[in-house]
């Protein structure tokens, strides 16, 4: 793995390469654009026409010191990533102060209904920031706290930047202003769609798991119908829930008064539950059965009673697995529960779809980009909690 | 004590453990021991009933415990394995307190348990208490496993093989380190192994298994000296087993009184010992496998006591080419004498051929 010692230039391949795509978009591609309204496509602004002469030589500076990172002479390895790592912060600073700055001076000299958006250099550098750190991250090889403590620096800059008026021109914030009320609400429903999919998941699915480590027979079967849901496309499961729902609601009126219909949240919830079952059985199933057969032995040996074996053993054992299914479905919810939107049951996926029909493209990322948030936000706080859940013998 | 009797195992109906009945008195050290699929382990697990019983019963201590519940049981029998078992999620400290814990031990008396059984094993509680098994090498987390099988004082402690997997010096230690917590703590132990070394190492009774059933249960010297068919003499036959059987056997077992005339129509005893006027062997003559009339002058190398073990002195006779080694007691005297024909004529039945020619 190690390459040769030697007269290396490059140090970091990763971090070399992030950087080259970095200046590459800087000089090619617009960093925000100008639209004179909110459904006129907009005139690029490249980065040198958008920031102020200080910012450009801040930028410079964060990019020689991520250039003298990369590069394999001049620093020792950890000190190197160090750097590279603490770069990504002021880098993530930078980006947001610079749109916000430029939109401020753009709009002061043009009609009110002129609109700032940020390009696509914005989002490169943005995502270099994120590469950068997460690549660090793993070579510093940081515990759990390190980890978190960067993530909620990268937060805390992000939320400076997100407080005051810096970014409110922006066509999106200014999207973000007219929906302000209702975007809490989708959020609120985002989350609660989400946590009412997961909850039932692992209340079926945790027994369902330490069911197919116990019994083999009962295994292959349970595995094929969970694999069958996870293949059924998310928009057709939907679709096959409409009509055996609203029959069921009518059926039944007092579910049809607690809401059970053929659109909205009943089959939302059904399709998101039927989604997380496999990851979440699969999990429980493999980290049960990846507890050593020799502690088993022993356990019974020692007479532990089959219960204190469970919860003293097998599941401290298995919970990093299980956790690690847990990100995989609470990731994956969050992203389905925007298809959810079609069928009425709302979330940001709500914003999505209402700006996809009007061709309003502020409105789509007011929708997808709190998700992506949402979804890195759940990643990172479950990948926490997995190493922290490792044993501490094995972490 | 620990009586089985007539345990059966029975598995989709073969009987893979038959009828296995015997007593192992407190302090033995009893070794189950014969070919791969004898029913060894089997039979030790249905001890602690880890298999269940297809019939007979299990008496601890006078007590019928056939019908206990497993866990009260498992609680009163140690239970150590080749893989350890430890718990990767605990530390040495808490693998080692996992049955006293489960019997509700009060914590400080836990620590005090601990503490002992580290030192008892040569496991500095202040570098290991902390340390968690994947910290551990192959041998410590060995001592570790037996430790937590005798952490809360089992009136039996069973070993699954618990040195197959190290290496052979690694194995060595265990082993003498074994012999003396046997020594020390007294335990009652039941321990499988399919090496032969190891068994005549340890054992103070070996049960061999051959197909389910107890073919021979004895003292190891018997299991050698009077095997009960030809199964057990082929299966202790292997490799020096012979060499191995004089290491159990002393010089006062096979000596005899010393040849002071020539006696040439005697086999062996055509040679004399010369004594000094204090009764001390200087000068053998004769005896010699290179020269039968040869005069040796006699070497503290090659003098044996009756204390030494068989193998030794055979080792001296070949090493020093003499037919016979004189035996001395403390103060040098001649009392005996110990040859090479006299190594064979005692085997069959185990008694002292004193005095009398070898056969």
């Amino acid at each position: 793995m190690t390459p040769p010692e030697g007269r290396r230039l490059v140090g970091n391949r990763v971090l070399t390469t992030l950087l080259v795509a970095a200046v590459a978009s800087v000089a090619l591609l617009p960093f925000a654009s100008l639209s004179p309204n909110r459904l006129v496509s907009g005139q690029p602004v490249m980065l040198w026409q958008a920031l102020a002469g200080w910012q450009f030589a801040t930028l410079a500076l964060i990019g020689i010191l991520l250039l003298v990172a990369a590069l394999a002479g001049p620093l020792p390895r950890r000190i190197a990533l160090w750097l590279s790592l603490g770069a990504t912060l002021p880098l993530l600073a930078l980006d947001l102060q610079a749109l916000g700055a430029y939109a401020h001076r753009a709009l002061a000299e043009a009609s009110p209904a002129a609109r700032v958006s940020q390009g696509a250099t914005f989002w490169i550098l943005l995502f270099v920031s994120a590469l950068i750190a997460i690549d660090a991250l793993q070579r510093l090889r940081l515990g759990p706290s390190g980890r978190a403590l960067y993530g909620v620096a990268a937060l805390a800059v992000i939320g400076v930047c997100f407080s005051g008026e810096l970014l409110s021109p922006l066509s999106i914030m200014r999207e973000f202003a007219n929906q302000r009320d209702n975007f809490i609400d989708q959020l609120v429903r985002h989350l609660l769609l989400v946590a009412g999919a997961l909850l039932p998941a692992l209340l079926i699915g945790l027994p369902l798991g330490l069911l197919a480590n116990r019994r083999a027979r009962l295994r292959n079967g349970l595995f094929s119908v969970l694999n069958v849901f996870q293949t059924l496309p998310s928009i057709a499961v939907f679709g096959l829930l409409i009509a055996p729902l609203s029959a069921l609601g009518r059926a039944v009126p007092w579910l049809g008064e607690l809401g059970v219909s053929g659109i909205g949240v009943a089959p939302a919830i059904i399709a998101l539950v039927l989604y997380s079952l496999l990851p979440i059985v699969r999990n429980t199933y493999s980290g049960l059965a990846g507890v050593s057969t020799g502690a088993l032995e022993a356990a019974r040996g020692m007479g532990m009673t089959p219960r204190q074996i469970l919860w003293r053993v097998e599941i401290p054992l298995a919970l990093p697995v299980i956790l690690s299914g847990l990100r995989i479905v609470t990731v994956q919810a969050i992203g389905l529960v925007v298809v959810a939107a079609l069928i009425g049951a709302g979330g940001f996926g709500a914003f999505i779809f209402q700006g996809l029909g009007q061709y309003a493209i502020d409105l789509v990322l007011l929708g997808a980009i709190p998700t992506i948030v949402l979804a890195v936000i759940a990643d990172f706080a479950l990948q926490i909690l997995v190493s922290l859940s490792r044993p501490s013998g094995t972490r | 004590m620990i009586e089985l009797q007539g345990l059966t195992k029975t598995y989709a109906g073969k009987n893979v453990v038959e009828d296995v009945s015997m007593t192992l008195e407190t302090g033995e050290f009893g070794v189950l021991i014969g070919p791969s699929g004898c029913g060894k382990s089997t039979t030790l697990k249905m001890i602690n009933r880890l298999v269940p019983l297809s019939g007979g019963r299990i008496i601890l201590n006078g007590d019928d415990v056939t019908e206990l519940p497993a866990e009260q049981l498992r609680r009163r029998i140690g239970y150590a394995i080749q893989s350890t078992g430890l718990f990767p999620h605990w530390s040495v400290a808490r693998n080692i307190a996992t049955v006293p814990q489960l019997l509700k031990w009060p914590k400080s008396r836990i620590d005090d348990r601990v503490d002992e059984l580290m030192a008892m094993f040569h496991l500095d509680p202040a570098e290991f208490r902390h340390k968690y098994p994947h910290q551990l090498s192959g041998g410590q987390a060995q001592r570790v496993g037996v430790a937590r099988a005798l952490a809360a004082d089992p009136e039996v402690l069973l070993m699954d093989e618990p040195f197959g997997a190290v290496d052979p010096i690694t194995r060595e230690a265990l082993q003498a380190e074994m012999r003396r917590v046997h020594r020390q703590t007294g335990k009652t132990i039941v321990f499988v192994t399919h090496d032969m070394d190891e068994a005549l190492q340890l054992a103070t009774r070996i049960a061999l298994l051959n197909g389910g059933r107890l073919v021979q249960y004895d003292r190891p010297i018997e299991m050698m000296v009077k095997p009960a068919d030809d199964f057990v003499r082929e299966f202790f036959g292997q490799a020096d087993l012979g060499l191995k059987l004089l290491s159990r056997r002393w010089v006062h077992q096979y000596q005899r009184p010393p040849s002071l005339a020539h006696h040439a129509t005697l086999p062996g005893l055509d040679h004399c010992w010369r004594l000094d006027d204090a009764g001390r062997p200087i000068v053998l003559e004769g005896a010699r496998l290179d020269d039968q009339h040869r005069h040796t002058d006699v070497r503290a190398e090659w003098i044996a006591t009756p204390e030494m073990s068989m193998k030794e002195a055979l080792s001296r006779m070949v090493w020093y080419r003499v037919m016979v080694l004189p035996v001395v007691d403390g103060t040098g005297k001649l009392i005996g004498e110990v040859g090479m024909q006299g190594i064979m004529g005692i085997e069959s039945d185990g008694g002292l051929h004193a005095g009398e020619p070898a056969s």
